[in-house]
């Protein structure tokens, strides 16, 4: 009979929601995440634990905390801030970690009022929303890198180091969502500080195949650069594509989930000249000791791994703020609270990565720093077109 | 064993809660809930808080599908107009909860007005993707109408407060959530049992019939969108005292369609199945992510593997169990019942 079946069913269920016993020992620091394992963003969620995963069993083999153990404890949150908040309080009912990680925007801001009165833990994420990035609002929050805004910072200097005679012409392109939209308010500004006229805004929905007249109106303003924002890959082969065929001279630039080698993998030769902030290195780079490192351990432990993205190594620098933050907690001699890693964090000043990024200093909490980097499609790989730049 | 229900007077006829039996499990469930924070931590707390707010917005949709046979695919965007105008009232006028989530119940309700006029002239699939339309056009309201919805950004809402106290965690919620939801679920359970219900029932079996009998099919089916909509109305404004937050993204399609498979798997006009569809759909893809989770810590290279097989399964048990139950879970609810009705009396 279903009845009984389905009684029965719900017993097994109920049985394994069941919490394991919780682990606890002084010696032992808990990182919990919420990681957008499924879901649309599940293609960076993965990478950026897996980093999680490596970097803190690196940290241990290493012996980077001293007299310390890392643990690290996550969940797939499925890019669902329902979902994203119940694993959040589950992980902390469950693991009382000093340190959170998150996977949105969304979920960073939906948790604000909890963390600040209630929970009080250090919280990174997967986001560069400037919004989080305010102490004031987001006392334990913190952006892994320049936030959106500083991204369009970093290319607009740029812009303005390398501009001819004329005044440069910039396009903004940008998707009709809070990813699309969060830089261009400041964009905007600096680009009048900065002596770039902005010719042109097109707004988009995400994934927007058809881009005919969107290009058409590239072809009307001629910008010199055109700025996407707030996509991860379509349209932007579709309007670069588009723009070739319709003979524009304008050049391409993406901030950093547009700066993966899918892009070029995408486009092959019409990538030639694409360019972009990223706010770390890539992982091919051999100029970098702390990405040496990062190869180094992923060929022990993952010899398959013939690449990693930079999503990936956006959650190793996250997992190397984490530590660095805990060890300057330690060395003062405090406990290891939300409040002393906020407050460490914000000691953080020229350090150091060893090539991951540029020197890091807090500031807001957040890292101002990127470099811009142009597609090579000979080698379907991007390469620096400038050293790091910092912005406030 | 109960053998008969023998009622006397036309008031215990009337009754929503009509045995003794039922009066005592009710009254059972009535302390489990009180009781339930006390004992709950945090995570199963927010998980009965997000049941309450869904649920409710689900007992509407289910006033419009179930009772009244009217398809709509843009639920989620009433709960939005709902959110929102709870979120302007409480931000811009600094009105109180008990003002500003029935006024989101009423903005939404007007907008389920307009919405519901063109359900005089199609039916179906037609009346379906009129509402999807509904949907994109106020999800485009919500991004781009930044004065007042705070665009892309959304709105930060303070908490609710009851007499200088603020209702800012989810066991100060909890309450304040539950309590709607219980007036509410009586509200629709009293709802079918009226003219009007009767009324709904009689356009969603046979809309000509209906009308040959005196029903007035567009006031009968414009009033179930609109109690529809202000049943996510309010569930909005629950929601923004909830997540305090509210943005556009908040809303999507898909919400519309998670509220559409809460009423199908629940049991199509049920509206003790409206609960149990929303306590399924939100806690069996928990107990599986624990599941797997479990089953990651034994095998920690396959952890990565074995989340989205997750939703792979929660899909299939929802194929599975509407091939073998299509009534949805309140008929095997019953079943279950019955079983015990009988018990220990059946072979």
């Amino acid at each position: 009979m279903i009845g009984r079946k389905s009684a029965a069913i719900l017993l097994v269920a109920l049985s394994t929601a069941l919490p394991p016993p919780a682990r606890g020992a002084e010696d032992v620091i808990t990182i919990g995440a919420c990681q957008p394992i499924t879901g649309r963003f599940a293609f960076a969620g993965v990478n950026l634990n897996a980093a999680f995963q490596d970097f803190v069993a690196y940290a241990n083999e290493k012996g980077l905390v001293k007299g310390k153990k890392l643990v690290y404890v996550f969940e797939d949150s499925g890019y669902d801030t329902d979902r994203a908040l119940a694993c959040f309080k589950r992980l902390m009912a469950q693991y009382s970690p000093a340190i959170m990680y998150g996977e949105s925007t969304g979920l960073g801001k939906a948790i604000a009022p909890e963390l600040t009165s209630r929970y009080k833990v250090l919280y990174g994420s997967a986001s560069f929303s400037s919004e989080l990035a305010d102490p004031k609002t987001h006392p334990y929050s913190f952006v892994s890198g320049p936030t959106y805004s500083d991204q369009f910072g970093i290319l607009l200097e740029y812009i303005a180091r390398n501009k001819g005679a004329a005044r440069p012409k910039v396009a903004f392109f940008y998707s009709d969502t809070e990813f699309g939209k969060d830089p261009i308010a400041f964009g905007r500004k600096r680009a009048a500080e900065l002596g770039i006229d902005l010719v042109a805004e097109i707004v988009t929905k995400v994934g927007a195949v058809d881009v005919t007249s969107e290009v058409l109106q590239l072809k009307k303003t001629q910008p010199d650069y055109v700025i996407f924002q707030g996509y991860v890959l379509a349209p932007i082969p579709e309007v670069i594509r588009a723009a070739r065929d319709f003979g524009l001279k304008s050049r391409f630039m993406g901030t950093f989930w547009s700066m993966d080698r899918t892009v070029i993998d995408k486009l092959g030769k019409d990538a030639d000249g694409y360019m972009g902030v990223n706010a770390y290195a890539y992982y091919y780079e051999d100029s970098a000791p702390g990405i040496a490192a990062m190869r180094a351990y992923n060929q022990k432990v993952h010899p398959d791994e013939k690449y990693r993205p930079s999503s990936y190594i956006q959650g190793w620098f996250t997992g190397m703020v984490y530590v660095e933050a805990i060890n300057r907690v330690l060395a003062a001699k405090k406990p290891v609270t939300g409040d002393n890693l906020a407050a460490a964090l914000d000691s953080i000043k020229d350090w150091d990565t060893g090539g991951v990024t540029g020197k890091v200093t807090f500031v807001d909490h957040k890292a101002g720093v990127g470099r811009v980097y142009r597609a090579n499609t000979e080698k379907g790989q991007f390469e620096p077109a400038s050293d790091w730049i910092y912005v406030k | 064993m109960i053998i008969g229900n023998y009622k006397q007077t036309y008031a215990s006829d009337e009754a929503v809660f009509r045995t003794p039996t039922v009066r005592w499990w009710m009254a059972a469930l009535g302390i489990a809930v009180i009781a339930f924070p006390f004992v709950a931590g945090d995570y199963l707390l927010y998980l009965a808080n997000l049941i309450g707010v869904l649920a409710l917005a689900a007992l509407g949709l289910n006033v419009l599908i179930g009772f009244t046979g009217q398809v709509s695919l843009g639920h989620a965007a009433f709960m939005g107009v709902g959110a929102y105008a709870t979120a302007i009232l409480a931000t811009r006028l600094g009105a109180p909860f008990w003002i500003s989530v029935p006024a989101g119940g009423l903005a939404a309700c007007g907008a389920g007005m307009v919405v519901g006029v063109p359900s005089l002239r199609i039916k179906g699939l037609y009346l379906a993707i009129a509402t999807v339309a509904a949907q994109v056009i106020f999800e485009w309201v919500f991004t781009n109408w930044t004065p007042v919805t705070g665009g892309i950004r959304g709105i930060n809402v303070p908490p609710a407060r009851i007499l200088g106290v603020p209702l800012a965690d989810d066991l100060r919620l909890y309450f304040l959530i539950q309590g709607v939801v219980a007036v509410h679920y009586l509200l629709a359970s009293n709802l079918r049992r009226s003219r009007w219900g009767r009324a709904f029932v009689a356009v969603r079996d046979r809309d000509i019939a209906a009308e040959i009998v005196g029903v007035n099919i567009f006031q009968t089916k414009i009033l179930a969108f609109m109690v529809s909509s202000y049943y996510a109305g309010v569930a909005g404004g629950l929601w923004v005292y909830f997540m305090k937050v509210v943005t556009p993204e908040n809303f999507p399609l898909s919400l519309s369609i998670q509220y559409l498979a809460i009423v199908v798997v629940g049991g199509l006009g049920s509206i003790p199945g409206t609960i149990l569809g929303t306590v399924f759909m939100t806690l069996v893809p928990e107990w599986l992510k624990l599941g797997t989770g479990l089953a990651g810590a034994a095998w920690p290279d396959a952890g990565s593997y074995l989340f989205p097989l997750r939703d792979v399964a929660f899909g299939s048990l929802i194929v599975v169990f509407l091939i073998f139950e299509p009534h949805g879970l309140i008929e095997m609810w019953n079943r279950l019942k019955r079983f015990f009705a009988l018990w220990p009396f059946e072979k």
